[in-house]
């Protein structure tokens, strides 16, 4: 698994970000590499976020330097991004509730015959690409609006990978889900990395990152400041690494 | 583009794609319309002799035609989850003008491709304010209902102009095959363009994402600014249809015609099962609305009562139905229910 240069996807040098007289990142550091989950982690306004919004082309970032398969790049848009192959799902999941998990997979790049959108064969894909990925719907014909809060962000991240990123970013996946519904999350997420994509994890769930992580970047107040294999971390030194505290005392805050 | 090429072979995967039943794919809000339909026409039939005699059906469907047309195209604005105040004024300007341009000499088939283009213009006006601009469709609509209307009255004066019987304009209007008005056969074409548009292509599709949720649509790289004005020239090219059918058949262009027909347009659309919120439209649905309405005047009509029972009738029927629509899904399950028990 460990730094061998051509598996490095993603490296960002000293990323920094202003928006006006505020600068939300000063120097960001971070690494990826094949078929590595990474938890990205930091108290609310870390910049968390911002990073990945910056990597995902959605905001350009003021200085520093993005390498994407040790090429230098500069994303002027989402689609800059996308081309590079990394793809990202925001935590609104953009989906349509009144269209159905096919042509939720679709939306945008429909086949097609003749005029008309070939459902026959977009269903049978979307139906492939599911199975491929464990996700569990009953039917590709579903509203998406009558799945659970677990199955839209499956098929969410389905429709994100179905794009074929080397990159997968996911913003807060398992938050206000139920319990069973994280489980199949997780098991997607590892999934995907399984298959050579590397993925970044935004959560505030610290115990997920302990699930699927390999390795942690903790963001504080705009930068990266640590960058620890997840199986030299317990939790109480992950809370610490969060809030800059003795693990002592970070016990002392954060235990019930 | 597509992550998979090979066809679903497993059996889970041919399970997943399987179509659903005809139960579980239909609009209940429609089929609930349809019940409510049938139901009137049975009352109507046995109110009245003349109502089911082919004279009046074929007249009922001359007279279905232009709300209809203006409905189909309104099925896809609403959809969306725009609204066009403007088609009656849209109506009132191309009958008009039409009539105008005929009584100056200008042979009929020109004044037939003008008024698709003034139909379909003023929608774009509509669009590009509202899809470029950023002003929500109801408030332009509302602009533009005054300023088509206002425009027509300015240049006739307010005078129906009337349209030379020998023109080819005002013969489209008597013109009949099998027993139906040429209205009824392109309102007809119409209905079957809006259902496979709607249901069957991209466009359809996006329409409808537009209307569920705009910024996903938009995130998945589609421009639905240009979903926003192709919907709303839609419906002006529809509205300048129907002021030509209309034209046509009375035999003159007023600028004072089809006066709250926007109203009639949107109950018929709204009946039908469509989603005032957008995301959620049926083509099926808005003919039977429309049928609907037509049915209630035209068979309120035949039985004899006052003529002002009408409005109130309709409006009824109107708050009745979003009412059941509202609860849709309580009322799906009472009758699965019901059918199950059976």
């Amino acid at each position: 698994m460990a730094g061998e240069t051509e598996d490095l996807l993603v490296e960002l040098k000293g990323i920094t970000k202003s928006y006006g007289p505020v600068q939300s990142l000063r120097g960001v550091d971070l690494t990826l590499r094949r078929g590595e989950v990474l938890g990205l982690v930091g108290d609310n306004g870390a910049g968390k976020s911002t990073l990945m919004k910056v990597l995902a082309g959605a905001v350009q970032h003021g200085g520093g330097e993005i390498r994407v398969h040790g090429r230098p790049v500069r994303f002027a848009n989402p689609a800059d991004a996308q081309a590079e192959k990394i793809g990202i799902v925001y935590q609104d999941l953009a989906l349509c509730d009144t269209i159905d998990v096919a042509g939720n997979l679709f939306l945008g790049r429909e086949p097609r015959k003749g005029p008309f959108i070939d459902r026959r064969t977009m269903h049978e894909q979307a139906a492939q690409i599911l199975s491929d990925l464990h996700v569990k719907v009953s039917s590709t014909h579903q509203e998406i609006g009558t799945l659970s809060g677990g199955q839209r962000q499956t098929v969410a991240i389905a429709r994100a990978v179905s794009f074929k990123p080397d990159v997968l970013i996911l913003d807060e996946p398992t938050a206000a889900l139920a319990v069973a519904e994280v489980e199949s999350v997780l098991r997607l997420i590892t999934d995907v990395a399984a298959r050579g994509v590397g993925v970044i994890l935004i959560t505030h769930r610290l115990q997920d990152l302990f699930r699927v992580c390999d390795r942690i970047t903790v963001m504080y107040e705009g930068q990266s400041v640590d960058d620890v294999p997840i199986d030299q971390l317990d939790i109480e030194k992950l809370v610490a690494l969060i809030t800059r505290s003795e693990p002592q005392k970070a016990q002392k805050e954060v235990s019930p | 583009m597509t992550a998979t090429t090979a066809p679903a072979s497993t059996e889970t995967t041919r399970q997943l794609a399987r179509q659903q039943s005809w139960w579980e794919r239909s609009n209940k809000a429609t089929m609930v319309m349809a019940g409510v339909t049938a139901a009137v026409c049975v009352f109507f039939a046995l109110a009245s002799d003349t109502f089911l005699t082919f004279a009046n059906v074929s007249n009922l469907a001359t007279q279905v035609a232009p709300v209809l047309i203006v409905a189909v195209a309104m099925t896809f604005v609403i959809t969306a989850g725009q609204i066009d105040l403007s088609v009656g004024s849209i109506i009132a300007f191309v009958s008009a003008v039409s009539a105008q341009l005929l009584a100056a000499g200008w042979d009929s088939s020109i004044v037939l491709i003008a008024g698709l283009v003034m139909g379909a213009g003023w929608g774009m006006v509509n669009g590009w304010f509202t899809a470029y601009a950023g002003i929500p469709a109801f408030i332009v609509t509302l602009a533009t209902l005054s300023v088509i209307r206002g425009i027509a009255l300015l240049t006739t004066q307010g005078f129906s102009v009337p349209i030379d019987f020998d023109t080819f304009f005002a013969q489209l209007g008597s013109a009949r095959w099998l027993g139906l008005s040429s209205s009824a056969w392109i309102a007809l074409v119409v209905v079957v363009l809006g259902l496979v548009v709607l249901h069957r292509t991209p466009f359809g599709q996006y329409v409808i994402g537009t209307g569920a949720a705009e910024e996903s649509v938009r995130r998945a790289g589609v421009n639905v600014r240009r979903v926003k004005l192709m919907a709303l020239t839609l419906s002006g090219l529809a509205a300048g249809i129907a002021g030509i059918l209309v034209a046509a058949r009375l035999g003159s262009g007023s600028a004072n015609s089809a006066q709250g027909f926007e109203l009639t347009v949107i109950a018929a659309v709204v009946l039908g099962g469509t989603s005032l919120f957008g995301g959620r439209g049926t083509v099926v649905g808005t003919l039977i609305g429309a049928i609907l309405i037509t049915v209630i005047a035209n068979g309120l009509t035949l039985v004899g009562v006052s003529p002002f029972l009408t409005p109130i009738i309709t409006g009824t029927v109107l708050l009745a139905v979003i009412w059941v629509n509202l609860r849709g899904k309580d009322i799906g399950q009472a009758l699965r229910s019901l059918v199950a028990g059976r």
